[in-house]
């Protein structure tokens, strides 16, 4: 029995800030297979990669006025992957040249216990959905075509429905703080995707 | 992991919390275990802020947070009596997000260091358990490498442990409980970190040989 590497200290979490970096657009259904045909000619070589994941997205209520949300996402298709547990922060404002979206993001894989220890800390499920899509990437950006399905029976992920008639497209970096040249490759890269879509910086508070 | 014991032992009648660890050490070198590295097993305590006390209706609840040189990119989350968490170690960051919801008691921090030693199949760590400044008593951790189902090797754990500890050779673990039978997995050795480290922090400043 070998040792294995032990460290006088355990290692705890690094305090970088990691911002996501996001650009979004749609496309209609019949336009999908131009979208996807043009990304496997752009993006990385690699397998044609499908998901199909539920996510669950929970909210902490304090005397705050805005809640603390929590995305919680496991993976239907692939078993014996660990759920991935999300926190997205407030859209930076600022820089109206910059871009892309920008906001603080911290990612952990968790064990399968998650939804019941989020449970025990006091969040509530708020809402969830399915989805379905193709992921590519492209050095350090990763561009998701997904479609989002409502789930009918809490719970039961077999009874769903296409929310629209539409794909969403996401391209996304997530980088340490600071690194806003980021943005000009996502730009640049956005550019070769018209006019099959568009892919803008959209703040989600606008919509609301 | 296999199966694993945590235990407290007790401080030697006239000596310090130091020389109880060397007289533990010399025995298992004796035994002919061999050093290898050291270890560190640590934890947080971490309890609701008032802000969110009001909507549940309830007193503010313990959560601790475990960090285990083991396993160095995890870190363990639980509650008392409640499920346990296993995530990596970004969980730390999300904690100082969540800071107006759940508060720090930075006093509250314990930690056990100390040396691994093997031996054949088992794995055996002999800890200081620290709180701040002041050295509050010994844990002894005993892993049996092959075996993860408690029922098969608990009693191969105990003679083991007979040989180095003696009298204070501990009884069946209470994470074991009804369970006998299921997968050992490095969550219930936290478990047995936290039941320990709690009760540590219950005892006196100066533990007395006896007290387990």
């Amino acid at each position: 029995m070998e040792a294995p590497p032990v460290t006088m200290m355990p290692v705890t979490g690094g305090t970088i800030n990691m911002m996501e970096y996001l650009l979004q657009g749609s496309v209609l259904d019949q336009s999908l297979e131009s979208l996807l045909h043009r990304l496997r000619g752009l993006c990385d070589n690699m397998e044609p990669e499908t998901f199909l994941d539920h996510e669950m997205v929970f909210l902490l209520k304090g005397q705050q006025a805005s809640p603390f949300v929590l995305r919680a996402r496991r993976s239907m298709d692939k078993t014996g992957t660990p759920w991935h547990l999300r926190y997205l922060g407030q859209p930076e404002m600022g820089d109206k040249n910059r871009h892309a979206l920008v906001r603080n993001c911290v990612d952990i894989a968790t064990s399968e216990n998650l939804t019941d220890f989020l449970m025990e800390m006091g969040f509530r499920m708020d809402h969830e959905f399915v989805a379905k899509g193709h992921v590519f990437r492209k050095g350090i950006m990763k561009i998701v075509v997904y479609k989002i399905f409502r789930i009918l029976v809490p719970g039961n992920t077999d009874s769903i429905e296409p929310l629209s008639l539409s794909y969403l497209v996401e391209l996304s970096v997530v980088a340490p703080a600071g690194q806003d040249i980021v943005s000009d490759d996502m730009r640049n890269f956005a550019e070769q995707l018209k006019p099959l879509v568009h892919l803008e910086k959209i703040d989600p508070k606008r919509l609301m | 992991m296999g199966v694993t014991c945590v235990s407290q032992m007790p401080v030697a009648e006239g000596k310090s919390v130091q020389q109880t660890v060397e007289i533990l050490t010399r025995k298992l070198e004796l035994l002919g275990a061999e050093k290898q590295g050291t270890f560190c097993v640590d934890c947080e305590t971490y309890h609701t802020a008032a802000s969110t006390m009001g909507n549940q209706g309830q007193a503010g609840k313990l959560m601790y947070v475990m960090h285990n040189s083991e396993y160095p990119l995890s870190c363990f989350a639980l509650f008392e009596n409640g499920p346990c968490l296993i995530a990596d170690a970004n969980f730390d960051v999300l904690m100082v997000k969540l800071k107006g919801f759940f508060q720090n008691a930075k006093a509250n921090k314990i930690e056990s260091r100390g040396t691994r030693y093997q031996y054949c199949d088992f794995l055996v760590k002999v800890g200081t358990v620290t709180m701040g400044p002041s050295a509050r008593g010994i844990s002894v951790e005993v892993e049996y490498c092959p075996c993860v189902v408690a029922n098969d090797c608990w009693n191969l754990l105990m003679e083991f442990m007979q040989s180095f500890m003696g009298n204070h050779t501990p009884g069946n673990p209470s994470v074991f409980g009804n369970k006998h039978d299921n997968i050992y997995s490095p969550g219930d050795t936290m478990a047995q970190y936290m039941e320990l480290f709690n009760k540590i922090r219950k005892q006196q400043q100066v533990p007395v040989a006896g007290i387990r």
